[in-house]
């Protein structure tokens, strides 16, 4: 089997600012720009997701889970060591990225979409699914200030999840609106993993790492503890617990 | 080069994020897209009746359109400048503005000041037809210059987005950029001529002779200031109605130039780590 993406040696620092002269005054008084330390959030991490499974990554508050994520998701550049992608990467970080409240839950679709980068056409082809989806029909040409909390994040998710991109990179998303319809988002994800997609998720929730995850990694303090089977991760993880 | 590949494929997002702009601004106003002449229109009034009817600034009928008329003038001056000083108030605080999203999203980070700017330029080619509609009335055969105002547009267009693209990074690391700038260009207005004829400032330069005994004379510093250029070739082309010399066009298309390649070097530089730097 191929890998997906292949993670070799990432690193990644954090400066940590005693003092941040981001105005023009104190960086003139104080003499220089910054004084800081460096953190190392994530230390020489390598490991390989194999193309068409399902990898969970799991660690304590702080163990830079997250910070790997955004790595992966590319917000961050490592730096050091590289990730490789085989085929088109999208990431799942917050629902509803850039929606302008002012405007019409129609007009967000297509402002979302292309912020998560599918064309005009590839939005048009799904648009009748995403608002199937998101069940907010009834409102699509309402401004979406208007929506409740729970259509604004479907309507977000639902165009997210219709991006069906060759590698998934999510976040603990996954717990959005009610009983049914994350249900409908489960299934989703089984789809997902049906068509051969590659799917890379952080979750604390043990119980969903070992139901839909093969694979997982276990991070602590930047370092890489063990990657395996996602059961035999998690039982490790949780014995360390005690 | 993989860079501009990449800004490239996302002129869609660009676009898109530029329509946001322009239907989430006038969104719930009555009059909706006639707000954007008001701020022009009243500006027009207040400098006319300052300079022409108490100052009594001449600019002078143009030269060889024959219109005369100091609102008209103005107003060839004044729309391109607004247009440059709304670019780089808005362009200048794209990034920071847009900071969850950025955190949030991959994708490349130069379509936010672009799409500003592509926002604005989009009400100042509503306020140029308008100006364009008032000129033919005037009498002025603007039609022959269009494919010299087009043109100039283009530049204008490019050295705001140029400029925007710099401001924007440099106020991501220090905040105090977008307060400048606004002060910034309020001086900058007025080292420009927009609302007093730059024969004015011949006189002067004439009068005081080389300066400090080199053979630099007023004049010469004040050329150096590209906004300069760019008014006075979009008086030539709409005022006067004849072709601008060769000499200032290609001026305008140096400055822009130069400042869209230092833009896309420095967002090709610094691109990466604008999530962790915001």
């Amino acid at each position: 089997m191929t890998n997906a993406v292949e993670v070799r040696n990432v690193s990644k620092l954090f400066k940590l600012h005693h003092e941040r002269n981001q105005s023009l005054k104190s960086a003139i008084m104080r003499g220089r720009i910054s004084r800081y330390e460096e953190f190392t959030a994530v230390n020489d991490v390598t490991f390989d997701v194999k193309a068409g499974s399902t990898f969970g990554l799991i660690g304590s508050n702080g163990s830079g889970k997250s910070t790997l994520l955004k790595c992966l998701a590319r917000i961050y550049s490592p730096n050091k060591g590289s990730i490789t992608y085989n085929g088109r990467m999208a990431a799942l970080l917050e629902v509803g990225s850039g929606f302008h409240h002012e405007l019409s839950g129609k007009e967000n679709i297509y402002l979302n979409g292309s912020i998560l980068g599918m064309s005009k056409k590839e939005i048009d082809s799904k648009y009748d699914e995403i608002v199937d989806f998101s069940g907010v029909e009834q409102f699509i040409d309402q401004p979406i200030k208007n929506y409740s909390s729970g259509m604004y994040v479907r309507l977000g998710f639902s165009v997210a999840i219709s991006v069906e991109p060759d590698i998934l990179v999510a976040d603990e998303v996954l717990a959005v609106g009610d009983e049914a319809f994350q249900r409908k988002c489960l299934d989703k994800f089984k789809d997902f993993k049906m068509s051969g997609r590659t799917v890379i998720l952080v979750s604390h929730s043990m119980e969903s790492i070992k139901d839909m995850c093969d694979q997982a990694a276990w991070l602590e303090k930047g370092n890489l503890q063990v990657v395996g089977e996602s059961k035999d991760v998690v039982s490790q993880y949780l014995k360390s617990l005690g | 080069m993989s860079y501009i590949k990449d800004v490239f494929g996302s002129r869609e997002l660009m676009l898109n994020l530029a329509v946001r702009e322009i239907k989430g601004k006038y969104k719930k106003t009555i009059l909706g897209q006639l707000w954007s002449l008001a701020n022009p229109l009243a500006l027009m009034l207040v400098y006319t009746f300052v300079f022409a009817f108490v100052f009594r600034v001449t600019p002078g009928p143009g030269n060889p359109s024959g219109i005369d008329s100091f609102a008209l003038w103005l107003l060839c001056g004044l729309l391109p400048w607004l247009f440059f000083a709304r670019a780089l108030s808005a362009g200048v605080q794209s990034l920071v503005a847009n900071e969850s999203l950025i955190q949030k999203v991959y994708f490349a980070r130069v379509v936010l000041p672009i799409s500003d700017v592509v926002a604005i330029g989009y009400n100042w080619l509503f306020e140029m037809l308008v100006l364009l509609v008032a000129l033919v009335i005037a009498g002025a055969k603007v039609w022959i210059t269009l494919p010299y105002l087009l043109l100039i547009m283009l530049l204008m267009f490019v050295f705001a987005v140029g400029l925007s693209l710099i401001l924007s990074i440099v106020n991501v690391y220090f905040r105090d950029t977008e307060h400048l700038i606004s002060i910034a260009l309020q001086l900058w207005m007025y080292l420009t001529p927009v609302i007093y004829p730059l024969s004015l400032v011949a006189t002067q330069s004439e009068k005081m002779g080389p300066l400090f005994g080199s053979n630099i004379t007023l004049m010469d510093v004040y050329s150096l200031n590209p906004m300069e250029q760019f008014i006075n070739v979009f008086r030539t082309v709409l005022y006067d109605v004849t072709a601008p010399s060769a000499t200032s066009l290609l001026t305008c298309f140096l400055w822009s130039f130069v400042s869209l390649a230092l833009g896309v070097l420095i967002y090709s530089k610094k691109d990466k780590n604008l999530a962790e730097a915001l």
